[in-house]
């Protein structure tokens, strides 16, 4: 027996040590479980007003970069961290229309504005914003230039190019009338000029003297960033987490919960760590809402997203400086119609996306202040093959061989080659499958291929011959303008669509003569544009999504809109 | 020795050489680059990405893009990654002591477990202990890592609340602190006792086996003929000679490591080089993938050369000049 003493003494060691750091484990849940029924007790109470202190531990599932400062960051993780402590000059609403926050403007003819600053707005070292601070963000972007991704937002205004050049020392059309007062003044009137501006201030104190190009690099970016908003950075562990503690001179007044903890999480454990409280607030998949939804301690907050979802079609190709719509097999109007028609779309989203989104008949977001109505529309493609086969009939797309499938108008064979990209997430097939039997059953042949998400890009960005009827998405921003997406020039325009009403629609929507500073007459400009759209679809459109969170039910007054969240100012943790 | 030892640090240049061709070539073979493949046309305006590839050297001739590298590279400078905007050594830097931490647990985990299993099952075969081990260690070997994490995460982290389900350290504690080091190592316990215990299996066989073997050999039946006792023949005699072997393998384990964290980090959300290798991939980011797939094969040449040398050390018959 004693010569199992050995063994029994590094058994015995080894479980001793996972008891010990069991224990360690069990204090932490053990406090997340009170929580939580603190919280189930909190909520049969009566509102008595926002109670101070608590640490919310907010998760995201793609790792940030580690850019955080807004005049930077380049990915959508920085941005979410950035959002928590810094501040903006100016909001944007539901409608995404601009409003005041720290900044006001003024302008009578969309070429020079007038900024007014409020007073007393602290950066978290302490310094006052002034106006200079902000002429110090857009020449240090300036200085930068073209490879600089916020250069497009600078160089509308006058004399940016120049002082790109070295040939100023200053942008002529930025100028400091006193420390809260600035014109900015712009090459020229735009309807969209404000919206296009870089509206974010740099401090001074932090970056003075710095290389412009090195300042990515700097630890006040990577590390040690500061801001104007309602929390600051107390730490940051690279790719891990972030700590960020309450910033008492916030100038809207003392934010309530103490701590915010940034944690990267992997998807696969958002639904566990909801649960057992390890996470308080995270934006999630929609794949993940049926499991999320059953959780009793967290409540699901949907809003509609700025992400739209279609199916081009290959119309031509770009020759280096504009689309040119030269490929015959998709240019019958007839044969598109009747594929939107094929499709039914309601049950698909439903079926792949857990229902977290709707139909569309346009290619702009329903959110959008630019979208038209549905009736306005001449088409509601809502689920009719009966229609699709009328419409491929009236085409002279026919069975005439009989083998169940419809061959094109000289009588020969018709294949719908349908190419979807590939990221490894296996539900991105089946729903890509989905479509393409939609289309058998209105006897239209029809071929899959997934492609490389990378590899798909960068075949419909160069023409490549083998696709030739494509799934793709937009996210649009704040700025409307449908120009960058489907004008003639536009690389961006995938299908290569060419149609000089479109072009002129949109290119008078944005042209000041043409609309002067009327957003009314602009959006009337717009709505056509959808109309034409509809009837023409070069693309069908699909889909558009909502975009969902996961909110704890101890975190109140979190409201989410289309812009984003309230500030974070606003939200408490009931103790 | 030591000549054999510096003929073979000659004779790994010319390799790496020839692996930094395959590399590069695979890295340029990969569809796409960095920039390409965003989605969002506010933030990507196209004359920006042009500039950018034509900066980034994208746009010359392969054999230069090559020959720019490898010049860099074996000047120390691996290149900015083009995710981070920062030197791909900072990057790699920052994470690397998570993945030696985890790698060490990991290995101790390895060699204690498989230490008492291996021992156990060699002085007991065939008896229902040994089969037990031996049916742990077959389960250990077929089980994938990523399930094996999965279900660690389940039920270690989420159903027991044992150990944390992902990061490597819990941010409010103060670094450097006592209680800073416990959170560590508290983060790191679960993804190594998860890469751990899947290689375990290996060890424990191999000494199972050469216990076995050496009890049968003629130096025991001596012994145990001169009355020694059965204890000190297995201490001593036995094992002495069986774990000899096993130091061999250390040189092997410093590449399984490395390759086992890739996916555990991942799983985990563990911030080491293997999760910064893989996302590397997904994200294009072609510095940080390259310099992380030469570090990768210099590991895999310099384990082999530790395993040779300690074969050289503790097995005097093999005489290497």
């Amino acid at each position: 027996m004693k010569r199992r003493s050995l063994l029994w003494l590094t058994t015995l060691v080894l479980v001793l040590s996972m008891f010990l750091a069991a224990c360690g484990g069990d204090k932490k849940t053990a406090t997340n479980t009170k929580n939580n029924n603190e919280d189930k007790k909190g909520s049969e109470q009566a509102d008595s007003g926002p109670q101070d202190g608590g640490t919310l531990t907010y998760a995201m599932e793609s790792e940030f970069k580690g850019l955080l400062n807004v005049n930077f960051y380049d990915s959508s993780s920085d941005a979410e961290i950035i959002g928590l402590f810094d501040d903006t000059l100016i909001d944007y609403d539901e409608n995404l229309k601009p409003q005041p926050n720290i900044a006001d403007w003024k302008t009578d003819d969309n070429k020079v504005y007038t900024f007014t600053f409020q007073k007393g707005v602290k950066w978290q070292n302490g310094e006052e914003l002034k106006v200079q601070d902000w002429q110090f963000a857009l020449e240090t972007i300036a200085k930068i230039g073209p490879e600089h991704p916020r250069w497009t937002n600078v160089n509308t205004i006058e004399g940016a190019t120049a002082f790109n050049e070295g040939k100023a020392d200053h942008i002529s059309g930025v100028e400091v009338v006193d420390d809260y007062t600035i014109k900015i003044t712009f090459d020229k009137a735009r309807v969209n000029n404000l919206e296009n501006l870089w509206t974010y201030p740099l401090s001074r104190k932090e970056f003075e003297g710095m290389d412009p190009k090195k300042m990515a690099e700097s630890e006040q970016v990577r590390t040690k960033p500061v801001g104007l908003g309602p929390y600051k950075v107390t730490k940051v562990i690279p790719g891990e987490s972030v700590e960020l503690t309450r910033f008492d001179d916030y100038w809207k007044g003392k934010p309530h919960i103490e701590k915010i903890i940034v944690k990267v999480i992997d998807g696969s454990l958002t639904v566990g760590e909801l649960q057992n409280g390890g996470v308080d607030m995270t934006a999630f998949h929609p794949t993940l809402l049926p499991e999320i939804e059953k959780l009793d301690n967290v409540r699901v907050e949907k809003v509609p997203g700025l992400s739209y979802y279609y199916i081009g079609f290959k119309l031509g190709h770009f020759d280096g400086k504009k689309n040119v719509m030269d490929l015959p097999k998709y240019q019958n109007k007839k044969l598109r119609q009747a594929m939107l028609y094929a499709i039914n779309r309601d049950e698909w989203v439903k079926a792949f996306f857990s229902g977290l989104g709707s139909p569309i008949n346009r290619p702009v977001p329903t959110s959008h202040w630019i979208a038209a109505d549905n009736k306005d529309l001449p088409n509601d493609y809502k689920y009719d093959p009966e229609k699709a086969k009328q419409l491929l009939d009236e085409a002279g797309y026919k069975d005439v061989d009989g083998d169940g499938f419809r061959e094109d108008p000289d009588g020969k064979k018709f294949v719908v080659n349908f190419a979807h990209y590939d990221t490894g997430n296996p539900t991105y097939e089946a729903r890509a499958k989905a479509m393409t039997q939609y289309w058998e059953e209105v006897g239209l042949k029809s071929k899959l291929t997934m492609t490389d998400v990378n590899l798909y890009y960068d075949q419909l960005e160069k023409d490549d011959p083998s696709i030739e009827v494509f799934y793709g998405g937009w996210g649009t921003g704040a700025d409307p303008d449908p120009l960058p997406l489907w004008g003639k020039e536009a690389v961006w325009n995938y299908p290569r669509w060419v149609n000089d009403d479109s072009e002129k629609l949109l290119k008078d929507a944005v042209d000041i003569s043409v609309v002067g500073t009327d957003q009314e007459k602009r959006k009337q400009l717009y709505v056509d544009w959808q109309k034409l759209f509809n009837e023409e679809v070069p693309a069908l459109p699909i889909a558009e999504l909502y975009d969902v969170y996961a909110v704890s039910k101890r975190v109140q007054d979190v409201k989410y809109d289309v812009s984003g969240s309230n500030s974070p100012a606003e939200w408490w943790i009931k103790q | 020795m030591l000549k054999y030892t510096l003929r073979r640090l000659l004779g790994m240049i010319p390799m790496l050489f020839l692996i930094s061709i395959v590399v590069f070539t695979l890295a340029k073979l990969m569809p796409g680059d960095s920039l390409s493949g965003e989605i969002d046309p506010n933030n990507t305006d196209p004359t920006y990405i042009a500039e950018m590839r034509e900066q980034l050297g994208y746009n010359d001739p392969v054999y230069k893009q090559y020959f720019r590298w490898i010049n860099d590279f074996a000047h120390g400078d691996f290149g900015k990654s083009v995710r981070y905007k920062i030197p791909a050594s900072d990057i790699i830097l920052e994470r690397l002591p998570n993945t030696v931490f985890l790698g060490i647990t990991s290995i101790l985990i390895t060699y204690i477990c498989a230490f008492a299993m291996g021992t156990f099952a060699g002085r007991k075969p065939y008896t229902i202990g040994d089969h037990f081990i031996g049916g742990a260690n077959y389960l250990g070997l077929a089980l994938p890592s990523f399930v094996a994490g999965v279900f660690a995460i389940y039920i270690f982290a989420f159903y027991l609340g044992w150990f944390p389900s992902n990061g490597s350290v819990d941010i409010s504690v103060p670094e450097g602190t006592l209680g800073w080091w416990a959170s560590r190592f508290h983060h790191v316990l679960l993804p190594a006792l998860v890469l751990g215990l899947l290689s375990t299996a290996n060890y424990t066989q191999f000494l199972r086996n050469d216990i076995i073997e050496n009890s049968r050999k003629d130096f025991v039946r001596t012994a145990r003929a001169k009355g020694t006792p059965e204890r000190k023949i297995y201490n001593q005699h036995i094992m002495r000679n069986s774990i000899i072997p096993l130091i061999t393998f250390l040189g092997f384990d410093i590449v399984a490591i490395v390759g086992g964290a890739i996916i555990t980090e991942t799983i985990f959300t563990y911030p080491g080089i293997g999760q910064l290798f893989l996302s590397s991939v997904t994200t294009r980011d072609y510095s940080v993938l390259m310099t992380l797939t030469m570090m990768f094969s210099f590991l895999t040449l310099f384990g082999n050369l530790v395993a040779d040398i300690l074969y050289g050390i503790v097995d005097p018959r093999i005489r290497m000049d």
